[in-house]
């Protein structure tokens, strides 16, 4: 189980995230919602040990990942909101790479790294640069990167930015199959219908403060509203929608 | 309307010059510039220094017309030098890239303007180049060049339009092959090209500079053999200077005549060349990928130790063999180590004769190992792709100071090893093999001390660390450089001897090894320090966050109390 206990970052006097708690589950998908700017991706990288905190801790499996943070990173996947990857690597170069920096066998990570490549539809194109991949390719060579080792903690920022359909819907079925497999997902992504189909559980966050953490079905029956959309726009939405949308039109036609 | 776009546009790409994402996020580009600025400015205040003590008076006409002739030149060529770097390092911003095209063609921004602003800034950056480099010398040395008779403004204006001249011409030069390039080629080949082009641009400026013969007295000038030296550009501006010195001598008559075409050439060249070229690339630009798919070639490379020291040297091979930017910083530091060569060769220094056969060969494969193993460290802190580090940094499951001995594997792997292996080829072709095999026992051993010392404060996977200009005094590494120069010829000459003398050699070769010892054990423990740690960013996040309050105009000026 990942563990969020008073997680707060402050950038200079700005507070991003603020006194966050909260926990995820092995077995069940848990996502992380937000408006933009509201700490999402701050968060994400706190827990993957990119960014340091100013105050609270993180656990998983109840350790605190400070304790033993290469421990932690060799179960920890990790899928970045912005797909940056060294463009100069082909894909199976990249991958080869991550495969060696994680100290992983190399006979059972190229066969590993093979079959992903098939499985995604990358093959064919492995040995290109990957300055020459498009947007959804390279989101494949990043998901591959962080599925290779097997992690037993998968936090994805994003991950259907770029994806077609078809690759949409795989990836839909492979979070939900990995968590059955009994693994922690943390999944953020403003597709609410897709939060909505994969996550058994959300917390949302507004203005860097949790404003609901429970399940979909809870949330659904305590606010009396039919979609996430819906609980969405409530909590975190302060906008009236219609009406910035007039002003806008009328702003630029003046 | 276009004014300001212009204005907006020139400012845009005259400090586009260096790549703001390789800079680190507390770094400030305009130290960078500053210290360039300075390094030239420096060796312009040393050449000064030479036209202050210099003596007219104590030599005579023909001494005095061979050393200003010599000195004229020298100033000449090192303008073209210090230009074609300039237009070589520079090379990739004289035409827009796909990120400038992709955000600037939507703007109602006429091509025309784009263009303007473009060469404009690339013009004021050359002009800057070139009067750093003069800003002393080019008070100085003009009145030394003032003809029997002739008037001291004359020569300072002749100085002046002869070095921009020159410097132009080389610039235009450069401006104009890469716009028959993109004129006449599609664009992703023109970029494979291009490649090429700017490694052969580099190569011929520094062969020209220091292969190229001194030419100092009449005699010299109408000599069959030298002949070929006259089709040399630093040559005809040469006689273009003296021609608008009012100093012409009839040697420089064909000179001169050569300098005014090659300038009208390479400029009317290059107007046309380039504007046709800057118009129809940037349609290209956005029509065509910049990079070739690779689908086939050797895509293998042997490891390198255990995993970790794998994936660290392998990437550092890839980046370096395909990252056109530092492959060419790396080809400045050779171009460096060539000229020495060209320099001892010329100058090959003790008399005995048997030693002198050793002396450049010696010099050549000790100073080529010092000046690559340099040359690697600095080319690997400078990073590529930056924002793509995280992965180095998701990934770090080994301890510190694996990866700190991972960090030293490349270095030893692309900086000792291919000078080593290249030397050893060399030696063991034209000496005896035992010869040989001595002074390559030295070489490994100097080259695994340099590289040691060079990692002893290095804590950065090579190409992932974010760079801070400003932070390398580099007027005071270039002196140093010249230093330890003078000391490597010192080595070299006792090293030439000592390969005669068992006992020297055992001398030499076990305080070698001891030095050896001691650089990697400082190296060893301080990357085995508690507070070792990667780095990735070149300025730690500071414990105090400062506010910066005086950008709103608010300058504290009292210390408080």
């Amino acid at each position: 189980m990942l563990e969020l206990r008073s997680v707060s970052k402050c950038f200079s006097s700005i507070t991003a995230v603020d006194n966050v708690s909260f926990s995820a589950r092995a077995g069940e998908v848990t996502g992380y919602l937000g408006p933009n700017g509201s700490g999402k991706s701050t968060t994400m990288k706190m827990i993957t040990g990119l960014i340091e905190m100013t105050s609270g801790e993180i656990l998983f499996d109840g350790k605190r990942i400070q304790h033993d943070l290469i421990a932690y990173k060799q179960r920890m996947g990790y899928v970045p909101e912005e797909p940056h990857l060294y463009a100069h690597l082909s894909g199976l170069e990249y991958l080869v790479m991550v495969g060696q920096l994680r100290g992983l066998d190399e006979r059972r990570t190229r066969e590993c790294i093979d079959g992903l490549l098939r499985l995604f539809t990358l093959y064919g194109d492995r040995h290109a640069p990957i300055s020459a991949y498009s947007k959804g390719m390279r989101q494949k060579v990043l998901l591959s990167a962080a599925l290779l080792h097997n992690p037993d903690l998968l936090l994805l920022d994003e991950p259907f930015s770029g994806l077609d359909v078809g690759s949409a819907l795989v990836l839909r079925s492979l979070i939900q199959e990995l968590a059955a497999r009994g693994k922690v997902v943390l999944f953020s992504s403003h597709e609410l219908e897709t939060v909505e189909r994969v996550c058994s559980r959300v917390v949302i966050l507004h203005r860097g403060k949790i404003v609901a953490d429970d399940s979909i079905a809870s949330l659904r029956t305590l606010m009396e509203l039919p979609t996430l959309e819906s609980i969405f726009s409530q909590l975190a939405v302060e906008q009236d929608t219609a009406a910035i949308s007039k002003e806008i039109a009328d702003l630029i036609r003046a | 309307m276009t004014k300001l776009q212009f204005r907006v546009l020139y400012r845009q790409f005259l400090f586009r010059m260096v790549d703001l994402e390789l800079i680190s996020a507390q770094g400030d580009i305009s130290k960078l510039l500053g210290q360039f600025a300075g390094l030239l400015m420096f060796f312009s205040f040393a050449l000064t220094f030479g036209a202050l003590v210099f003596d007219r008076g104590r030599l005579k006409p023909a001494q005095l017309q061979s050393a200003l002739w010599g000195m004229e030149h020298f100033l000449i060529s090192t303008t073209m030098l210090v230009v074609g770097l300039f237009a070589v390092l520079s090379w990739d911003s004289t035409f827009p890239d796909r990120r400038d095209v992709l955000v600037l063609a939507p703007l109602p921004i006429r091509a025309r303007t784009l263009f303007l602003a473009k060469v404009s800034a690339a013009a004021a950056a050359l002009g800057l180049t070139v009067v750093a480099l003069h800003c002393l010398a080019g008070l100085g040395w003009p009145f030394h060049f003032v003809p029997k008779g002739g008037n001291g403004l004359r020569s300072l204006a002749a100085y002046w339009i002869t070095m921009i001249s020159a410097g132009a011409f080389n610039f235009c030069c450069v401006l104009g092959v890469q716009g028959l390039g993109a004129q006449f080629l599609p664009r992703r080949y023109f970029l494979r090209l291009s490649a090429f082009l700017q490694m052969a641009a580099f190569c011929w400026f520094m062969c020209s500079y220091f292969v190229e013969p001194s030419l100092v007295t009449p005699a010299a000038f109408t000599a069959p053999q030298n002949q070929w030296a006259l089709w040399l550009p630093s040559y005809w501006f040469l006689g273009f200077f003296h021609q608008l010195n009012g100093s012409m001598h009839p040697v420089f008559q064909q000179l001169a005549r050569r300098a005014w075409i090659g300038l009208a050439v390479s400029v009317g060249g290059m107007a046309v060349a380039y504007a046709l070229s800057y118009f129809r690339t940037l349609k290209k630009i956005v029509e065509e990928p910049d990079i070739v798919p690779g689908s086939g070639g050797v895509h293998w490379l042997p490891p390198f130790g255990n995993s970790l020291e794998t994936a660290v040297v392998q990437f550092s091979i890839r980046t370096l063999a395909r990252s056109r930017q530092h492959r060419m910083m790396l080809a400045f530091f050779l171009g460096i180590g060539f000229a020495l060569l060209v320099f001892v060769i010329k100058n090959p220094g003790p008399k005995n004769a048997a030693l002198k056969s050793d002396i450049p060969l010696l010099f050549t494969t000790v100073a080529m190992m010092c000046i690559t193993v340099v040359g690697t460290r600095v080319v690997f802190s400078m990073p590529i792709s930056l924002r793509a580090n995280w992965i180095f940094r998701v990934t770090q499951v080994s301890r510190a100071w694996e990866y700190m001995a991972a960090i030293r594997r490349p270095l030893f792997a692309l900086g000792v090893a291919p000078v080593w292996i290249l030397s050893a080829g060399l030696l063991f072709s034209i000496w005896p093999w035992q010869l040989a095999a001595d002074h390559l026992v030295v070489l490994g051993l100097l080259g695994s001390t340099v590289a040691y010392v060079c990692l002893a404060s290095f804590r950065k996977i090579p190409f992932t660390c974010s760079y801070l200009p400003g932070k390398s005094y580099l007027h005071m590494a270039f002196l140093t450089a010249m230093g330890l120069m003078l000391f490597i010829i010192r080595g070299v000459v006792f090293e030439s001897e000592a390969l005669r003398n068992g006992t020297s050699y055992t001398i030499m070769v076990v305080v070698l090894a001891v030095a050896m010892l001691a650089a990697r054990w400082w190296a060893v423990s301080r990357a085995n320090e508690e507070d070792a740690v990667v780095q990735f960013e070149e300025l730690p996040t500071p414990a105090l966050q400062l506010l910066g309050l005086n950008r709103d105009g608010v300058v504290t000026t009292e210390a408080p109390s």
